[in-house]
């Protein structure tokens, strides 16, 4: 095959991307029953409900996967709304009276980019 | 040259009779305002409200409340006035419903622009005057509408007040 060497070509994306997405995980002080995704969902709608009242808990977000078990997430949230959502996340404190907190592992304004994590990465 | 800025909104404040009218003080529509943030904008909007916000000016004779809020985010707090529905006041619950008219700079703007307002709303009213009596002091309130020194307040017909401005 003719191999011709590839012409270099530079491309900058100034902010291409229209969403972000952050990877959390909740972490509960005791342990408990697994939750489902809508339960899930609607603790991250009442945290953001406290902090930035109703139009605030108006502001779409989706969980584009959750884990049962482990209880983790990736949410998908617009760009003007990811310092809110954040912020709600990072304030909520308990869920059906048991103390509980959100780790967020990664945030990025591109999908592929949660897929690999240099935490969690083992080198051989 | 490095002050803080504020913008000052005028409301008018509609209520369905007028006796809910003289309940009309500072504290209880302050109260009233940072409930409604509160539910519409949470916690974040209620903090907002403690920043420099007031109630500047309240005339329960003609229903004219002057805001006071800072500059920075008076736009998120302006968004919650029309979810104001009621007021507490000495005990009693009056339905009432803010309606902003001007936003200004400075309190001097704001009442430039209320003379201008209730001149207008002044010969509004002419047509639905119901004596002659009545209609002359119409007619006398709407010419002597200015900002002067100090001018007594007069209630003239049955709809009410005239807007003259009164200086202290």
């Amino acid at each position: 095959m003719d191999e011709e060497p590839s012409s270099y070509e530079r491309v900058a994306y100034k902010n291409d991307s229209v969403y972000h997405y952050m990877k959390i995980c909740l972490i509960f002080g005791n342990e408990r029953k697994p939750l489902s995704a809508e339960q899930f969902k609607q603790l991250i709608i009442s945290g953001l409900k406290e902090l930035y009242g109703e139009v605030g808990a108006a502001f779409p977000f989706d969980v584009l996967t959750f884990d049962q078990f482990v209880l983790s997430a990736i949410l998908r949230v617009y760009n003007n709304g990811l310092v809110k959502l954040w912020s709600a996340l990072t304030l909520i404190g308990s869920c059906e009276n048991e103390s509980c907190a959100f780790r967020v592992t990664q945030v990025s304004p591109f999908l592929l980019a949660l897929s690999g994590n240099s935490r969690e990465m083992e080198v051989q | 040259m490095v002050r803080i800025k504020y913008r000052y909104l005028l409301c008018e404040v509609c209520v369905s009779e007028r006796s809910g009218l003289q309940m009309l003080a500072e504290r209880p529509i302050y109260d009233a305002l940072r409930a409604a943030l509160g539910k519409a904008h949470g916690a974040h909007g209620a903090a907002l409200l403690s920043v420099g916000s007031s109630v500047t000016y309240v005339n329960a004779y003609t229903g004219v409340v002057l805001l006071r809020f800072r500059k920075a985010h008076y736009r998120l707090l302006w968004s919650a006035l029309p979810f104001v529905t009621s007021i507490w006041s000495r005990g009693q619950k009056v339905p009432c419903f803010f309606n902003c008219v001007h936003i200004g700079g400075t309190i001097r703007t704001c009442q430039k622009f209320l003379v201008r307002y209730s001149r207008q709303q002044l010969c509004r009213m002419l047509p639905h005057c119901k004596t002659e009596a009545e209609k002359q002091e119409v007619r006398r309130a709407v010419l002597s509408c200015s900002l002067n020194k100090f001018r007594e307040e007069e209630e003239d017909n049955d709809f009410g007040e005239d807007g003259e401005e009164t200086e202290a």
